[in-house]
């Protein structure tokens, strides 16, 4: 099989992750901080992250008000483990440059050095055309190709939206998540820095993904995004969010934000690919609403963290509006990945699916919680349910715990859910036919979520099975 | 009531498990605990007797076991713990087996009566019977409630059949726990249904305990107006080879709700475990409403774990073509909610039980459309 094709792909794909402590693993330098908040959360803290940004006071409102809601509700003991959380040991705010660059030239070097070694200037040459790309707490390095100005398309970090338009921002601004909507949200309301805001006017078409790169680089950070995406009737949108984190040695907290509002006819899909590293508590409220004919999908691969609690959701508010999830969750040694969806049909004519795959090795628990509910009023409204799940070892543990609810009668679900391992014949067969065990093994896991995968840009889906192969390695006694 | 202080609180809609369930119209203290009239079959070869007398004259059949899978905590259990008066012990000694199936009745008649009843059923090695339960109300406009503990031991490569049909009042209270527990190369069969009852909770857990055990559990319930019919389900496989295979099916009419919730779990260890779990409920209204809660966790690799939970309507095609070949509308409906349902009856073996349930679950059809 060792074919130079193989060779030279083995070589690359040592590249992506298995290295990763000595490639991504590294500390810059953190003097270099414009300014980095004291650990700890406190009303004076919050009001002096809104003064440093100089925001509008009804923001200043938004935020201390989200405080309140923060500190009135108790940690969820539900999904994993929350409690070795220490709020108070986690820096809530951290800047790393003056300004917003628009330049690459203007780009401070050391942060060019990071991005240098994630790929981001290669993978701008080839595809990127708008990259918003956080660093610490703010989006440092962003750039908005002329033609998506020309189209009016608007894809800026959050913070230059509040400041450049702040209507348009104020006007959904929480509307889909509310501040108290759940403890984390409330969190994220009260001390939220960067994320993206995307507008897309009636109509027009975004031929290009959107992304955002994201990365954790503070011992002890938060990292508190928050997204809004605002796609106008007949328009269409894909926006990708890929995360990656060097490794620290002390528990760390990423709590985002992610609105979405799908108008009519409209299209949004948002892609994420989660690979934080395996100290970080990765817990985000996701939520879209999806108006008449819209179309909204969750594209939603976990790979990363010591334990994530994200259950996108879709709302479909408008008759005949579509919602899609596809899931994908890889647990690993001392992993715990508590990720699904939540559907709700709240209009006639309604139809989704959620498509779960999840994979537990080494000790690690795959959890699939989700929600589907059709209310009242959604006649003749459909939707599927499916999760699979593959247990590579003994140690490992799965978990499906779907919800259903139904409060019409002329509608149409189903659910389907299987565990198993991987099975005898497969193996057998690929071996059969020369491949090792470990290669067989790869192959198969690959072929389980490829579902998901092919959804994914490709040069996404081959960085994602790259990822899952290298988790593979070695799995086999 | 001065023990009340001491027993576990009663659950509300924030207790995990009871989210779906609404107990706030629940008055325990208007209940007096009561008796009724039970029927008790016989078995030649095995010993069936009101428990009470049982526990006098057998002792040695009763201590130990009574309470041994139930637990204790619970807060319904432990208000049946400390007073049950009726009861039934089936013993079945080792290599018996018993022809005929033993009939308990237990009818809830009497207004503001709380019947705590309670079912020890203990197989011996090798033992075969047949064990029929049937909990009824004259009328549905009785106003009492049934707080039961039903208790199945399965031993080492015996064969146990339950039936348990429950047709109590409409205006009554149903609290079930409901638990088995089976042995090595053991095997139980298990058939409920459910039609009476205006809310409460019914819990059947099967526990499979011993190497080779293997458990098939099928239940149907059809709701009228009124009605929250509340099923909660557990298959346990503790042992490796075990094989667990459980299917509801729900019809719902006009104001009727339900609630089915089902884990499957595997334990560390309980390799070769090929369990199976499904759910369908049809909806025959808009005002009906029905919540399905399937669950896996799974604690093993070499395992084959599957459930399904479906809930739909009439599909309009079947009602086109049925009354495009001359069947009027209700007779068009009733021929495809019996084919929702046949699926059920058809895994039941071939015999007097299936013959009955049918009979049953025709009748009960009849009602409440």
């Amino acid at each position: 099989m060792a074919t130079p094709e193989v060779v030279a792909e083995k070589r690359s794909l040592a590249g992506i992750n298995s290295d990763y402590k000595e490639k991504f693993g590294f500390h810059d330098s953190e003097e270099g901080y414009a300014y980095k908040a004291p650990k700890g959360l406190s009303r004076e803290l919050v009001e002096s992250i809104s003064e440093y940004k100089d925001e509008p006071q009804w923001m200043r409102d938004f935020r201390l008000k989200s405080l309140e809601h923060f500190e009135n509700r108790p940690t969820p003991n539900w999904g994993g483990n929350l409690g070795q959380i220490d709020f108070d040991d986690i820096h809530y705010f951290v800047r790393a440059s003056d300004k917003n660059s628009r330049d690459w030239s203007e780009v401070p070097e050391d942060i060019k050095n990071t991005f240098d070694r994630l790929g981001i200037p290669e993978a701008e040459r080839k595809f990127l055309s708008g990259v918003g790309a956080q660093y610490e707490s703010e989006v440092v390095y962003h750039q908005v190709n002329e033609k998506l100005e020309a189209q009016g398309v608007i894809f800026t970090d959050m913070d230059t939206a509040l400041r450049e338009h702040e209507d348009l921002v104020r006007e959904y601004w929480a509307t889909i998540i509310p501040a108290n909507d759940n403890k984390l949200a409330a969190l994220n309301s009260a001390v939220w820095s960067g994320g993206s805001f995307v507008y897309v006017p009636a109509g027009v078409k975004v031929e290009m993904p959107l992304q955002a790169y994201f990365r954790i680089n503070t011992e002890n950070m938060g990292q508190f995004e928050r997204t809004l995406i605002i796609c106008e009737e007949g328009a269409d949108v894909h926006y990708i969010e890929g995360c990656t984190a060097p490794v620290y040695s002390s528990d760390s907290l990423h709590s985002a934000v992610v609105e979405i509002c799908a108008k009519k006819s409209s299209r949004v899909r948002y892609t994420t690919v989660q690979n934080w590293s395996q100290n970080v508590f990765n817990l985000v409220t996701k939520r879209a609403v999806a108006h008449e004919k819209a179309t909204m999908e969750w594209v939603d691969c976990n790979l990363g963290s010591k334990l994530t609690m994200k259950y996108p959701s879709i709302y479909l508010l408008g008759p005949e509006a579509h919602g899609e999830i596809l899931s994908i969750a890889f647990a690993g040694d001392g992993q715990h990945q508590d990720a699904g969806g939540k559907i709700i049909h709240a209009a006639p004519r309604t139809s989704s699916s959620i498509f779960s795959k999840s994979i537990s090795k080494d000790g690690g628990r795959a959890t699939y919680r989700g929600l589907l509910e059709i209310a009242d009023g959604a006649v003749e409204s459909r939707s599927k349910v499916v999760c699979d799940a593959l247990l590579l070892d003994e140690d490992s543990r799965s978990d499906t715990y779907p919800t259903i609810r139904i409060d019409e009668n002329d509608a149409n679900v189903g659910h389907e859910a299987t565990v198993s391992k991987i099975g005898d014949e497969q193996l057998f067969y690929l071996q059969s036919r020369g491949l090792d065990e470990e290669e067989a093994s790869k192959m198969i896991v690959n072929g389980f979520i490829e579902p998901v995968t092919k959804e994914l840009p490709m040069e996404y889906a081959v960085e994602l099975n790259r990822l899952i192969e290298l988790q593979m390695e070695g799995s086999i006694g | 009531m001065a023990e009340v202080a001491t027993l576990p609180p009663l659950p509300d809609q924030k207790t995990k498990g009871w989210e779906f369930t609404n107990l706030s119209g629940l008055d325990l203290d208007s209940y007096e605990p009561g008796s009724a009239a039970v029927s008790i079959g016989s078995a030649d070869g095995a010993v069936v007797l009101p428990l009470r007398e049982a526990g006098e004259s057998h002792p040695e059949l009763v201590e130990g076991r009574l309470g041994s899978l139930a637990p204790a905590d619970d807060p319904f259990v432990a208000r049946n713990d400390a007073a049950w008066s009726d009861g039934v012990l089936v013993h079945v000694p080792a290599g018996v087996t018993v022809a005929e199936p033993i009939r308990i009745e237990v009818p809830l008649s009497e207004d503001g009566v709380a019947l705590n009843w309670r079912t020890l059923v203990v197989l011996e090695e090798g033992a075969e019977a047949e064990v029929w339960e049937h909990w009824s109300s004259p009328n549905d406009e009785v106003d009492a409630l049934l707080n039961s503990v039903v208790e199945l031991r399965v031993g080492q490569a015996a064969t146990l059949r339950y039936v348990n049909t429950q047709d109590i009042s409409e205006q009554a209270w149903i609290f079930a726990t409901q638990r088995a527990q089976i042995e090595r190369d053991a095997r139980l069969d298990w058939t409920a249904l459910g039609f009476g009852s205006a809310n409460g909770k019914v819990r059947m857990e099967t526990n499979l305990a011993g190497p080779g055990s293997e458990a098939r559990v099928t239940g149907g319930y059809a709701g009228g107006p009124g009605q929250h019919l509340d099923y909660d389900t557990t298959q346990e496989h503790a042992a490796p080879n075990t094989n667990s295979d459980l299917a509801f099916r729900g019809v719902l009419a006009a104001g009727a709700t339900a609630v089915w919730r089902g884990m499957i779990r595997v334990d560390p260890g309980a390799q070769q475990t090929d369990a199976f779990q499904e759910s369908r409920n049809l909806l025959l209204s808009t005002d009906a409403h029905a919540d399905a809660i399937p669950g896996l966790e799974i604690e093993a690799d070499d395992v084959r774990c599957t459930h399904a939970a479906a809930v739909a309507q009439i599909d309009r095609d079947q009602l086109f073509y049925l009354t495009s070949r001359g069947l009027d509308e209700a007779d068009a409906k009733s021929l495809i909610i019996e084919g929702f349902l046949e699926s059920l009856v058809e895994r039941l073996a071939e015999g007097p039980v299936r013959d009955e349930i049918s009979a049953a679950l025709e009748r009960r059809l009849a009602e409440i459309l």
